[in-house]
């Protein structure tokens, strides 16, 4: 009973610590311009609303928040079906280009990525990829695939061999026995995967400068960069606002969807 | 249940593809319907003005069939625009502006552009030439100052005249100070690497500038010739100015939290009368009146004082919104077709105002500030020595990197003596 | 292993490492040959052979920022690990308001770094940040202190806001390794009459192995390539105190210095490879 108390303080304590930051953007996007930080108590806002019809019209927050959805969806998809047909493999059959990949994906994790910029801009120049939604999915799938392999990787290697030999008696090529044994008992690590990358393409900025230059086709944060004045601070007040409403579809989606994404990662869970 | 979603999460992914896909070869239709429109792109870094850019652009864009100019802004321009060059993607018309761009040839040379030249003030046209070459390579279409803001109604309440001589400065100084312990006499943004910069180029740099001449000055830093700048010396400007801070720290009269302190908190402070004075550049003008209207009438604006023997007080009056033309464009008439537009008096005018810096055409009567403001600035301007901004630095020695040193003088790492000489050091340093 | 007729299943990474080859090794390959060159990024490059290498090692501020890195990752890779699975053993499980706890965790990775940045010193700023605030409201005078004035509170400070953002990030591993583990194994260490400590020491933790090794290998990754929060939170200053190996890439990549900060990179990648190797082979013999 007193352990049980302990554990929901625990995590009302954690998720108070998570939720400060957010705290913060909310009392920022409700001060007026005119805000004193210093007078007055702190955590209270000006409650002015009016910073999310500004932010909504400065910004064209609107189709970013689309482009992102669709950058991060469609890289999304790359990774988990790319991903886990690699880790498949690697953790199954000793082949040594497999083993190679393997080194070559772990190494790679351990590269900085800025160092490719030159050439890979150079690359995107010349398959047609700038300002498109496509060429920059496939730049943020690339950015994570490493990492994304290296954990399918251990979770194919977690489960037992003899689930896919089953199938293979009952006359299923190996390939097939992925897509239907193993890939579905995946989806816990997927949905870790899903979650791990997933909010890193969707507020990509490093790569976004280079290759997404026409407005219509900026992310959620080139939309927010227009309130950052080179020499003079920011516009806390919009900025903060368009940030809310940049986070709220992702909130909605996450809300709608963890209960049947996060199933798999309660199934069987030890019941406390 | 479990597979339902990752089948919906499938088809939406490949939805997007086609979506993406789609979107991109209609855009190649829209190309090769009209196969005579000319794209040209306008790189920029100025946020301020990206609004009025693009009124102007769709004005541009209208008036004619044949040329569509589209605005890229970055809020790392400078960087960025690098990485471009490199890369072989450059923009037709750009906004930043670099010497060793200039000396690499990548700018087109505009000096026969007698129509733009002619209506610009001489000293902008100065300010516009590069030294090396004595040619033109971009039109810097305002003015921006830098000095000192002050709030004029402490200054009065306290009977105090801004400072022309350093004596003087600490001298206001100590009198905020003591008659009102409440208020930071001088505020600095230090963990802003780049503010900190600033005040390098402004006093240290400033004096040689005032002491040399604009143009000697630039070419003494472009060949680092040591007898004229002298940053090592024990005595000279550098030293002195390091001096200089490390006593007004160690006095109270700068604010104490000086290496973690932002620009925001100094606007705020400024503006509910916390502080009374901040070195600054007219870009954060816009800042201090948004927050806080009622200032209009208190914002004084004052030159940095003299502070080496014989020198003069110095304020910066620097050029501002150049544009550049890339060398390797194809759509060079087009360019300037744009410019031309783009120069014209009614919309500069519009620019000026929107930008709220001074135009640096000669035809071009705008209201960039509060009428009370302007009349500070142009006392200012009449009554120190105008200097402009430090283009000739060595590859390699940012302001921010000249700032951070700043940062580490004022944490008590640097004596004024080994803070020169690390100065002088990392200065030579860059030059090979 | 047995022998295994080749079929489909053989070149089933392939797609997975042709996108990577495109898309990162092609271009990495005409990388790392810039740091054999003086490259500025405008101008013609020049082979200079190893010259950036040695010009690395005697450069103090590129050493300063390997201390920093190291330091930073001896705190922040095994906090992530033990709060990240603390996390993940307290959210695993029936609870009211899971859902909503779930989705709480991950809001500080939701919201753009670019503004988190900014929220982090809005509520840390030593005299003026939130906490601060919050602190001289209730009766702690000095508030945070000025942490950013001494070295070992600012590497302190720069952690525990690493571990804070990052540990929900760790916490899902965890929470996917706990749910691989069979339930039927938990009941029969109960029935052996095992308490809750013997059955983590003995099932869970043996059983988590392959979530630990993920976890430590990628936060040891993560940290020695640490960028964002420290440019947020102090801009690696004041002056170069706190800049870490990978602020120190970006600078000398973007101050016309492109072809050493390749070369500074490489050595970047062997200083990482070095910790993974041994956390890799440390956990195969434990499996």
């Amino acid at each position: 009973m007193i352990s049980k108390i302990g554990r929901q303080a625990a995590i009302l304590f954690i998720c108070a610590l998570c939720l400060t930051p957010f705290y913060i953007l909310l009392t920022l996007s409700l001060n007026k311009p005119t805000r004193i930080l210093s007078e007055g108590n702190i955590f209270i806002p000006d409650f002015h609303f009016h910073n999310y019809i500004d932010g909504w019209v400065k910004s064209q927050i609107g189709t970013a928040i689309l482009n992102s959805a669709l950058i991060t969806l469609f890289a999304l998809a790359v990774i988990v079906v790319l991903g886990t047909m690699a880790a498949y493999t690697i953790a199954r059959f000793d082949y040594k280009f497999n083993k190679a990949f393997f080194w070559i994906f772990l190494c790679s994790m351990m590269i900085p990525g800025i160092i490719n910029t030159v050439p890979l801009y150079t690359l995107m120049i010349r398959i047609n990829a700038i300002n498109t939604l496509w060429g920059m999915a496939l730049v943020c799938a690339t950015n994570v695939l490493p990492s994304s392999v290296f954990i399918f990787t251990g979770f194919v290697r977690s489960l037992p061999r003899e689930i896919e030999e089953s199938a293979i008696i009952d006359g299923c090529s190996w390939f097939a026995a992925f897509w239907r044994i193993t890939f579905p008992l995946l989806k816990p690590s997927i949905a870790a995967v899903a979650i791990l990358n997933g909010f890193g393409i969707w507020n990509n900025y490093a790569q976004a400068v280079f290759f997404l230059q026409d407005r219509s086709k900026h992310n959620i944060p080139q939309a927010l960069s227009v309130y950052f004045q080179q020499f003079a601070g920011a516009k806390w007040h919009l900025m903060a606002a368009t940030a809310v409403i940049a986070v709220i579809p992702v909130i909605c989606a996450f809300l709608l969807f963890q209960k049947s994404l996060l199933k798999g990662l309660t199934e069987g869970a030890v019941k406390g | 249940m479990n597979t339902r979603i990752f089948k919906l999460f499938t088809i939406l992914a490949i939805a997007c593809l086609l979506l993406a896909g789609c979107a991109s070869t209609s855009g190649d239709a829209n190309a090769s319907q009209a196969p005579k429109t000319v794209k040209l792109k306008l790189f920029t870094g100025k946020i301020e003005t990206i609004d009025i850019i693009n009124d102007v652009i769709n004005e541009f864009n209208a008036s004619q069939n044949r040329i569509v100019v589209e605005q890229e802004y970055q809020k790392d321009a400078s960087n960025i625009i690098k990485i471009k060059f490199a890369s072989g993607q450059v923009p037709d018309i750009m906004t930043t502006y670099e010497q060793g761009f200039v000396d690499e040839g990548k700018f087109l040379d505009l000096s026969d552009r007698s129509e733009w030249w002619d209506r610009l003030l001489p000293s902008m046209k100065e300010s516009c030439t590069d030294v090396k070459s004595g040619k033109q390579y971009r039109v810097c279409t305002n003015m921006t100052m830098a000095g000192f803001f002050y709030n004029k109604e402490i200054f009065s309440e306290l009977g105090l005249k801004t400072a022309t001589t350093w004596d003087e400065f600490t001298s206001n100084l100590k009198a905020i100070k003591e008659s009102k312990p409440d208020v930071t006499p001088w505020f600095i943004f230090g963990k802003e690497a780049w503010h900190l910069g600033h005040l390098i180029e402004f006093i240290p740099h400033g004096y040689i500038k005032q002491s040399l001449g604009a143009v000697e000055a630039k070419k003494a830093m472009l060949a680092n010739d040591k007898a004229k700048l002298n940053f090592g010396a024990p005595d000279g400007a550098m030293a002195t100015f390091a001096k200089n801070m490390l006593e007004l720290k160690e006095l109270g009269y700068i604010n104490s939290n000086v290496l973690t302190a932002t620009s925001d908190n100094c606007v705020q402070d400024f503006v509910s009368g916390k502080a009374a004075m901040l070195s600054n550049g007219m870009w954060v003008l816009s800042s201090l009146l948004e927050a806080n209207p009622e200032m209009e009438s208190k914002i004084g604006f004052a030159p940095y004082p003299a502070y080496m023997p014989g020198s003069k007080p110095v304020v910066l009056s620097a050029e501002d919104s150049g544009y550049s033309i890339s060398a390797s464009t194809e759509n060079k008439a087009e360019a300037i077709e744009f410019l031309n537009f783009l120069f014209n008096a009614e919309n500069q005018k519009k620019y000026s105002e929107g930008a709220k810096a001074p135009s640096a055409f000669k035809d071009v009567s705008a209201q960039w500030a509060p009428a009370a403001v302007v009349a500070e600035v142009e006392t200012a301007l009449k009554d120190a020595v105008n200097i402009g901004f430090t283009n000739e630095k060595p590859a390699g020695f940012s302001g921010d990197d000249m700032g951070r040193m700043v940062q580490d003088l004022l944490a008590g790492k640097h004596t004024p003596e080994s803070y020169a000489a690390e100065y002088e050091k990392t200065w030579d340093g860059g030059m090979q | 292993m047995r022998h295994v007729k080749t079929g489909l299943h053989t070149f089933m990474a392939f797609p997975a490492f042709l996108l990577f080859a495109l898309f990162f090794l092609w271009p990495l390959a005409q990388g790392i040959g810039m740091s054999l060159t003086d490259w500025d990024g405008i101008r013609a490059p020049s082979f200079v052979g190893l010259q950036n290498f040695f010009s690395f090692f005697k450069d103090s501020r590129a050493l300063g920022d390997i201390k920093t890195t190291l330091l930073f990752t001896l705190g922040s890779a095994p906090l992530l690990n033990l709060v990240g699975l603390g996390y993940a053993l307290l959210m695993d499980g029936e609870f009211h308001g899971k859902g909503l706890a779930r989705v709480i965790i991950y809001l500080p990775a939701i919201i753009s770094p670019l503004i988190m940045g900014y929220i982090w010193y809005f509520l840390l700023q030593p005299d003026r940040g939130f906490v601060s605030q919050a602190m001289m409201q209730w009766g702690f005078s000095r508030g945070l202190g000025d942490w950013m004035n001494e070295y070992w509170l600012e590497m302190l400070v720069l952690i525990l806001v690493n571990v804070w953002q990052y540990a929900g990030m760790t916490m899902v591993i965890y929470l996917a390794g706990l749910q691989g583990i069979p339930q039927e194994l938990y009941e029969s260490a109960k029935m052996d009459g095992a308490g809750y400590s013997s059955r983590f020491r003995y099932v869970t933790l043996p059983l988590l192995i392959p979530s630990i090794r993920i976890n430590v290998v990628t936060n040891i990754i993560g940290s020695l390539s640490v960028f964002d929060i420290i440019m947020s939170l102090t801009d690696g200053g004041p002056g170069y105190a706190t800049e870490s190996l990978g602020i120190y890439i970006m600078r000398m990549c973007y101050g016309s210095k492109t072809g050493y900060s390749t070369a500074v990179a490489m050595i970047m990648f062997f200083i990482i490879l070095v910790p993974v190797v041994i956390s890799m082979r440390l956990t195969q013999e434990r499996e």
